[in-house]
């Protein structure tokens, strides 16, 4: 295997943060060498150096970074991951956006989960929605759950998860929203229904402009596949896409704060959210 | 009304949203007439998102008048429009190079920083002359910043000018760039000149031996490992991951048996208990240089339980690199007992 000096390791998480907006610690060097090894084992290379000066220097369209993206990052998915961003969503962003929306005497609330994959997501903040907000079932509240892969979508709509999906589902959820079904799990009926799947492909812009007047936005993990160009795009489109007031969540080791300035960067307690003001 | 006017006019609309599908779509467009409206909007455009969709019109525009327009916008009052103006010309790659040689001529050295600013990320072919220009600019920012781009670049052909100027000594935040751009591009002459120039490492200040290091690791011999091994007991522990990686570069370059024998006792109470983790991973690595002896060995072993992960990962490194028979059966006895994930890993590739 190539060697990764500590100075070459420095480098490469610095470019995959430039890049892909994911950081990695001093205890990842292990990790990210066994990763480069394989990108260039792929490419026939037997310098890092080179390696690593093409990342930097010769990958104009990001294509390197990206094979590179797919390496490092994991396509898994399961609900209630990363469940601090989900805390802020649920104790903060939440509350906040629905008293303004009660203040205003609106009864509306639209989540856009963009590339939700198999759905987890959708569900878990479904989910969430009406832990915090029992009188969900009164209002208008509707998760979108978008993806270009029709498979998926049709997974979605069956609601229905093994148990790996399920693992991270803390007890008092488990038992209100989700029902067993021999080795699986099926997201009750009630909770299902505030999903709706729709197909979207986000680098469909005049398909995007159609996504308008949403309250918040998930799209975690799904950026760090896109170059440079079309990402910043994208979160163009998902800004315009969200009500003023309402908070964007990309993967908690994503930093939309280089893609765009036109989000507020907000704090609550530990969590930093970025707003459409 | 033309598609092109139509979306001008949209420009002006009072709806944010409006504005930046307008600038999106004139930049699909990809008309060069486009770019002079986008940028006078630009200059009234309060909100931040359709400045940012204008700049992402202003990429996708081929046509020179895009080149031309960022580069008026270089010398903008707003940090952040420059900023973005640096980003659109570093995208354009060469076709920007021309209008950015005309730049390098202004008087402003802050317009000329910018251009390296602009080629910073990229390595251009045709950007010797702004190089040729920049190294001897009477800025010292200029020139700084361009031996910095050319270090990262790998561009060789300037390793004898980037000598000359670390030989000429004017000014520390120059001599450290130049170390760390021979780093990337130096050879022999380059160790040379650095050991007229930092004739005995164990004299330098730390903010020149990071550097130092860097350059000697790249490019030194068995005679600067030495040097750089006797640096671990006498200098500040925040130095020694730099130490380390110094010597694991040359014993890559130039093995020797005899490599770190006076380091066992500092190398084995790093691999302990030095901080942070990966000082000690890069502790361990280091006595892989000595595993054919048996102590070292045992030693290397040993660290298989330690409980921390990096130590763990670098004593699998150093002992799959000794070739001893037994070695797999070894490590393949503590993946029975592993429980980490990554080094289980490890061990099974």
């Amino acid at each position: 295997m190539p060697d990764l000096s500590v100075e070459q390791f420095q480098r490469l998480s610095q470019l995959i943060y430039q890049k892909l907006g994911l950081s990695f610690d001093e205890k990842k060097i292990y990790f990210l060498k066994t990763r480069v090894a394989k990108r260039m084992a792929t490419l026939s290379m037997a310098d890092t150096r080179e390696y690593l000066f093409m990342l930097g220097y010769a990958d104009p369209q990001g294509l390197e970074m990206q094979a590179l993206a797919n390496l490092v990052t994991t396509n898994e998915t399961y609900m209630f991951r990363e469940y601090d961003q989900l805390q802020a969503f649920a104790n903060h962003c939440l509350p906040e956006v629905l008293s303004a929306k009660q203040a205003r005497g609106e009864r509306k609330l639209r989540i856009w989960c963009a590339g939700c994959s198999s759905g987890e997501e959708a569900y878990t903040l479904a989910m969430i929605l009406q832990e915090v907000f029992p009188q969900a079932q009164s209002w208008d509240c509707e998760i979108v759950a978008t993806d270009i892969d029709e498979n998926m979508l049709r997974k979605v709509a069956a609601a229905r998860y093994g148990c790996r999906s399920v693992n991270e589902v803390p007890d008092q959820y488990r038992e209100k929203y989700l029902i067993e079904d021999e080795d699986e799990w099926l997201v009750r009926r009630r909770t299902a229904a505030l999903v709706q799947t729709r197909h979207l492909n986000l680098h469909d812009r005049m398909a995007m402009r159609a996504m308008r007047g949403f309250d918040f936005i998930f799209c975690r993990n799904v950026l760090i596949y896109f170059d440079d160009l079309s990402r910043k795009a994208v979160v163009d489109h998902f800004y315009n896409a969200l009500n003023p007031g309402g908070y964007i969540f990309l993967g908690h080791s994503e930093s939309i704060g280089r893609v765009t300035t036109a989000f507020k960067l907000k704090r609550f307690e530990n969590h930093l959210v970025y707003v459409k003001e | 009304m033309s598609s092109l006017q139509e979306f001008m006019e949209k420009l002006e609309c009072p709806d944010e949203a409006e504005r930046t599908y307008a600038a999106e779509d004139i930049g699909y467009l990809n008309a060069p007439e486009g770019v002079p409206p986008l940028l006078e909007r630009l200059g009234k455009e309060p909100s931040r998102a359709v400045r940012d969709a204008i700049f992402q019109a202003l990429i996708r525009i081929e046509a020179d008048a895009a080149i031309e327009g960022s580069i008026r916008l270089l010398g903008n009052d707003d940090p952040q429009i420059r900023n973005q103006a640096v980003e659109v010309l570093r995208l354009k790659g060469a076709a920007s190079i021309p209008f950015l040689s005309t730049v390098m001529r202004d008087d402003d050295k802050d317009l000329r920083k910018l251009v390296l600013d602009v080629l910073s990320g990229v390595q251009t072919s045709g950007a010797d002359a702004i190089y040729e220009a920049a190294l001897s600019d009477p800025d010292r920012n200029v020139v700084i910043t361009a031996v910095e781009n050319l270090g990262r670049t790998q561009a060789k052909q300037f390793r004898s000018r980037i000598e000359n100027l670390l030989l000429a000594c004017s000014h520390p935040m120059l001599d450290g760039a130049c170390l760390e751009a021979l780093a990337g591009i130096g050879n022999e002459q380059s160790l040379a000149a650095i050991r007229r120039r930092f004739p005995e490492l164990a004299a330098l200040p730390d903010f020149f031996l990071v550097s130092c290091l860097k350059a000697v690791g790249a490019l030194g011999t068995d005679r600067e490992f030495k040097e750089v091994a006797a640096l671990l007991t006498v200098r500040g522990s925040h130095l020694r991951p730099a130490i380390l990686s110094a010597l694991i570069a040359i014993h890559q370059r130039h093995p020797a048996k005899s490599h770190g024998e006076d380091l066992l006792p500092a190398l084995q109470a790093m691999a302990d208990d030095g901080d942070p983790p990966l000082c000690r991973y890069q502790a361990v690595r280091a006595l892989g240089f000595l595993s054919s002896r048996g102590d070292i060995y045992s030693f290397l072993v040993a660290c298989l339980s330690s409980p921390e992960r990096l130590v763990r990962l670098g004593a699998i490194e150093s002992l799959r690199a000794t070739e001893r028979p037994g070695v797999e059966s070894v490590l393949a006895a503590h993946a029975l007992k592993e429980t980490d994930e990554e080094v289980l890993q490890a061990l099974s590739s």
